[in-house]
């Protein structure tokens, strides 16, 4: 066994384990090369609520213990109706996003009408599945939220969660992801079932609001998730997808919120 | 026979005559700068023929359906792949036109064993003031214009195409005498502007119509028709500049011209 991991034939699959990949931090690859310390982000949460889907993520970028970056950008509008939020490696995820940005507008121009919610939802999963080939080797792992506006369905506002293989699911009033994921699906799930307010039934200030808090909590106690940092004006990206298109919550509207947040009067 | 240059050149004016007689009953199709965009509208009695390319350009086209739709593809997958392979802003209505659709139309139409394209194409591109916007033309020869160089001297803010080269000139010195304002203004404008192109069309019809020859001549025609417009936002919400206009944008301005 030792000889065949230093020759590199057997590699440790110690991320593959965990629910979640990027939990574990970057993969321990036991060859002569030193690992390539992988930048990974993240905290991302999308739930349904009033006035269709609130979206969000943190805005931290980190290798291995470095913080790499405290303003990515990591929910992305992919078209008029459509926000992927990302979570795990960047560089694969930013491919992906421009990948289907450009293959769901094609698809408008040429075919002259809007693909199916049911055929964008499928195209990041094939996109995930294709990449699984780099996941097992340890590096450029995904694990996306996509949440989008159908026209016409009775329940218009969707959200789905992808494992890192593409396997897509559709979530019921919430989803997280990433390595602060856990703690915020825990939020999610105390905010919506045990709350003041389903989240369902909340305004655009209090899902702001919840999203918010969620996220800060998430940061105290994963370093992969930046949270809201006051001094330096980082706040997280909050994006709201309903039927008139996607609007992203202004700096000014998250910091009166979360001020509020802070001195409730 | 062909290798004779008399031969050829008069295969070349026959197969000239034969496409302006097809093109001939094209409903005119114009493009306008407001403030707000570009707005880009026609009359049609059956099929789509104004088409968002890119994220700022915008086309309309008249002739063969399935030249139009060749060309449409054609004008998607060079705007596609500049943009997926480069950047958004790579993406150049100019250069395209130049590089790309001019020679492809002119060979098509040279090579007289082979089908030329039946289509005349009007691109629009949106920029961020109206001074910047662009208009470009193209004739099934590859005969190309544009509503400026890029210096700007002497510049349009239109451009129309139509099924024969009086009406498009007719319509064109109406519209010059207009200024750029509010779409809300420029709808009606365009609207008669259309109404222009379709009166001289008829050979019958000299002259520019005045008030009420107009307004007339659009009330009998009018009901065959269906408007088809779209917006090129100047500042739009996301990247995407294209919207269409639907008919209940048009219902004011059109139930002047119903009996």
């Amino acid at each position: 066994m030792t000889l065949l991991r230093r020759s590199g034939a057997l590699r440790e699959q110690n991320h593959l384990k965990g629910h979640l990949p990027a939990v574990n931090g970057h993969p321990s690859v036991v060859n002569s090369h030193p690992p390539v310390v992988e930048t990974i982000a993240t905290t991302v949460l999308a739930f349904k609520f009033s006035d269709g889907v609130l979206i969000a993520g943190d805005r931290r970028a980190t290798a291995g213990n470095v913080v790499m970056y405290d303003r990515a950008d990591k929910v992305l509008e992919i078209d008029r109706h459509s926000v992927m939020a990302i979570a795990g490696s960047p560089a694969t995820a930013w491919e992906m996003a421009r990948v289907l940005e450009h293959s769901f507008q094609f698809y408008r121009r040429s075919q002259l009408q809007e693909m199916s919610v049911e055929g964008k939802v499928r195209a990041l999963s094939k996109l995930l599945r294709d990449n699984l080939g780099m996941v097992l080797q340890g590096v450029g792992v995904v694990v996306p939220l996509f949440a989008t506006y159908d026209h016409g369905a009775d329940d218009a506002a969707k959200v789905f969660f992808y494992d890192a293989m593409g396997a897509q699911f559709e979530a019921t009033d919430f989803a997280a992801s990433g390595s602060g994921g856990p703690s915020v699906r825990s939020i999610l799930y105390y905010e919506n079932a045990w709350g003041k307010t389903p989240l369902r039934e909340l305004d655009q200030k209090g899902a702001i609001t919840i999203a918010l808090r969620a996220l800060d909590t998430a940061a105290e106690s994963d370093t992969a998730t930046g949270g809201i940092d006051r001094l330096g004006k980082i706040f997280p990206i909050v994006k709201i997808v309903n039927q008139d298109g996607i609007t992203t919550v202004t700096f000014d509207v998250l910091s009166s919120l979360f001020q509020g947040t802070l001195s409730p009067s | 026979m062909i290798d004779e240059p008399y031969r050829w050149v008069e295969a070349i004016a026959n197969r000239r005559e034969y496409i302006e007689s097809e093109l001939a009953p094209g409903s005119p199709t114009l493009a306008l700068s407001c403030e707000e965009g570009v707005l880009l509208l026609t009359f049609g009695k059956d099929r789509k023929k104004i088409f968002e390319v890119y994220d700022q350009i915008a086309l309309g086209g008249i002739g063969h359906p399935g030249d139009i739709e060749r060309l449409r593809m054609m004008a998607i997958e060079l705007a596609s792949t500049e943009g997926f392979a480069r950047s958004v802003s790579d993406v150049s209505l100019r250069r395209m036109a130049t590089y790309s659709f001019s020679p492809t139309l002119k060979q098509a139409f040279e090579q007289i064993y082979g089908a030329p394209y039946l289509a005349r194409l009007l691109f629009a591109e949106v920029g961020a003031t109206p001074v910047d916007d662009l208009f470009v033309t193209l004739d099934y020869d590859g005969a190309m214009t544009a509503n400026s160089m890029s210096s700007g001297k002497g510049r349009d803010h239109f451009s129309v195409i139509s099924g024969s080269r009086r009406s498009a000139e007719q319509t064109a010195l109406f519209l010059r005498n207009e200024e750029v304002g509010p779409l809300s203004r420029t709808l009606p404008v365009a609207v008669r502007a259309w109404g222009v192109g379709l009166y001289t069309a008829n050979e019958d019809h000299a002259d520019v119509p005045l008030g009420d020859e107009l307004k007339n001549f659009l009330k009998t025609h009018l009901k065959a028709y269906s408007v088809e417009a779209a917006l090129l936002e100047r500042k739009p919400k996301t990247r995407i500049a294209f919207t269409e206009l639907g008919e209940d944008k048009f219902a004011s301005i059109l139930a002047e011209y119903k009996e």
